[in-house]
């Protein structure tokens, strides 16, 4: 499995290695994020580990490939970006439509779910490989997002921040939505009990059909952002997946702001966990800390 | 014939893998994804101690079983702690930071190099050396390994396990040590894994991490789910149909890296169909 490659300090060996480490947690923080908010926001209403999320994720990074780079498309950075969600938000759907509802329908129990999306990531993975190579490929942007600026010594990339502000934006955007719209409050309702919530006039499924067009659009851009940052390979996913999840149950699963919280909680544990150590353990140290935060507060730091 | 051959021997190993692992999933209801761990473990305990200690291929595969057996104890006291997806999702953490290790602790496994030259057995005093006598080896282990778990199965222990899977709490207060159960069910499961690892190594004669990854891990439990759940039989052909497949798919013309990956999609598609339509798998007698 390939790790992220966040850490510019190998590349710039002068810069002061604490900055730059700060700033390398909140740059995998922010990505983390993205994932953890569409992964949490689809358990909250279905209660199962959504694993096909990963590969949806990629499926935004690929679309985005294809048009830029395949096709070459003359089509503006950021509506390619834009349509690129909409496949992964849409490829999400479809898993919900054709493959979750059916099981839900007949009370299928989340471990049933759960094996189902984890069939749907492998054949996706499969699928984009088979489309597109195995191989690591570049997407970097061919105009607008280069070059870097340095904060207090450390060294981000523009790409890098927009990804800090994506993560910023869209979680501020959801916490909006959930608040203030009907949307926002079907949605909690369908979380706290979906059979009361069926009871009291909402069309659950349709509301879950929407959660996991949103849920896995948002992971779209967490692909996108992370194929121009470092570059995109089919199983990019599984990374993005297994951070993701870690990050909303140490955040507390289910939760808006637990998983975003989680999400930095875990961008901060691996870049310093690496600091003494090699990189290649980065993974290692993210399920330790999911382990260890099982172990003693398994509710999450934001506790429902 | 040789192919043919080569087949048999990777179906009787992938059979072990399936029988072994049904035992955690089918009868104890433990939805595990580290079996490829202990796969690795058995696996490298033979290529180091075979290629640069000297050691001789069956004392190697008991000292992997043993450290087989030891992880999985260690993993199984933690684990314990979880039901359901958490038990699952913390699965796959472990066998994340066992390939962790394979992969980084380079001084002992050589990491991303691997391990080349690893000898074939040594029985009696003359070595295994075509694969026909390989087939004989693996196929005696698979037939151990498939009389171990049916007596397993059909003891008083096997029904306990069962017992447990459909009602643990129930089975608590009649006062069996739920706990200690399923952490033994999981060593023996993890031992038998360990004796399909040194059968792989000593067979390929080399061995790298990326064999021993978390794909591997869903590879082996979509081949366990599609024989069927608490049916040893099940196993084995699940192991059998998974050997066959990306072999058809070849012969239909695909290159092989291609085929490769269409056996990713067949096979996970056949996880999506089963959870629709048979949840239980083929021959299971359990639904998840």
């Amino acid at each position: 499995m390939r790790l992220m490659k966040t850490s510019e300090s190998y590349i710039f060996p002068y810069v002061d290695i604490v900055p730059q480490l700060i700033a390398n947690s909140v740059i995998a923080g922010a990505i983390y994020a993205l994932i953890a908010l569409g992964f949490n926001l689809i358990y909250g209403t279905t209660k199962f580990f959504n694993l096909a999320h990963g590969a949806v994720a990629a499926c935004g990074a690929y679309t985005v490939f294809a048009i830029l780079k395949i096709f070459a498309l003359p089509v503006n950075v950021v509506v390619t970006c834009v349509i690129g969600a909409v496949v992964a938000g849409s490829i999400g759907y479809g898993l919900d439509k054709f493959v979750y509802l059916p099981l839900r329908k007949r009370k299928a129990s989340n471990m049933v779910l759960m094996v189902a999306s984890l069939g749907a990531f492998t054949a996706i993975q499969a699928v984009i490989a088979i489309l597109f190579t195995s191989q690591f490929q570049a997407l970097e942007s061919s105009g607008g997002v280069s070059g870097s600026v340095e904060v207090y010594g450390a060294i981000i990339t523009h790409t890098q921040v927009v990804i800090i502000a994506c993560g910023l934006a869209i979680m501020a955007v959801l916490g909006l939505v959930a608040k203030y719209t009907l949307f926002g409050k079907a949605v909690s309702a369908i979380k706290d009990d979906e059979e009361v919530a069926r009871m009291v006039g909402i069309d659950t499924n349709k509301i879950i059909g929407r959660v996991f067009f949103i849920g896995s659009a948002i992971a779209g851009v967490a692909g996108i952002l992370i194929g121009f940052d470092t570059g995109i390979e089919p199983t990019m996913g599984m990374n993005l997946l297994l951070k993701g999840t870690i990050a909303s149950i140490i955040g507390g699963v289910g939760s808006l702001y637990g998983g975003f919280l989680g999400a930095f909680v875990l961008g901060f544990a691996e870049n310093f966990g690496i600091w003494k150590i090699s990189g290649e353990w980065k993974d290692a140290i993210a399920f330790v800390v999911l382990i260890i935060f099982l172990l003693i507060r398994p509710e999450g730091i934001v506790k429902k | 014939m040789e192919y043919l051959i080569h087949l048999a021997v990777m179906s009787s190993i992938y059979a072990i893998l399936g029988m072994s692992l049904n035992l955690v999933v089918g009868y104890a209801g433990l939805l595990s994804v580290t079996h490829a761990a202990f796969y690795g473990v058995g696996a490298y305990a033979v290529g180091i101690l075979t290629v640069s200690r000297g050691y001789g291929f069956f004392e190697a595969t008991a000292i992997g079983m043993v450290c087989a057996a030891a992880a999985a104890w260690f993993i199984g006291i933690v684990s314990g702690k979880f039901k359901g997806d958490y038990y699952a999702l913390v699965s796959f953490g472990f066998n994340i930071i066992v390939f962790s290790i394979f992969l980084n602790v380079q001084s002992v496994t050589r990491g991303p190099l691997g391990i080349p030259g690893i000898p074939k057995p040594e029985l009696f005093g003359t070595a295994i050396r075509t694969n026909a006598q390989f087939l004989i080896l693996s196929i005696v282990f698979a037939l151990l390994t498939y009389a171990i778990s049916q007596w397993i199965v059909k003891s008083s222990f096997g029904r306990a396990l069962k017992g447990i899977r459909e009602d643990e709490d129930a089975l608590r207060v009649f006062g069996y040590d739920t706990a200690r159960y399923k952490r033994i069910i999981f060593m023996i499961a993890a031992m038998l894994a360990a004796v399909a690892g040194s059968l792989f190594a000593s067979y390929i004669s080399y061995i790298d991490p990326s064999t021993f990854s978390l794909n591997e891990s869903i590879f082996i439990l979509s081949l366990v789910i599609l024989g069927g759940l608490a049916n040893v039989n099940g196993s084995v052909f699940g192991a059998i149909v998974f050997i066959l497949l990306p072999e058809i798919l070849r012969f239909v013309g695909f290159p092989p890296d291609i085929a490769a990956q269409m056996r990713q999609v067949a096979y996970g598609a056949i996880l999506v169909l089963l959870m629709l339509y048979r949840p239980q798998g083929m021959f299971g007698e359990y639904k998840l």
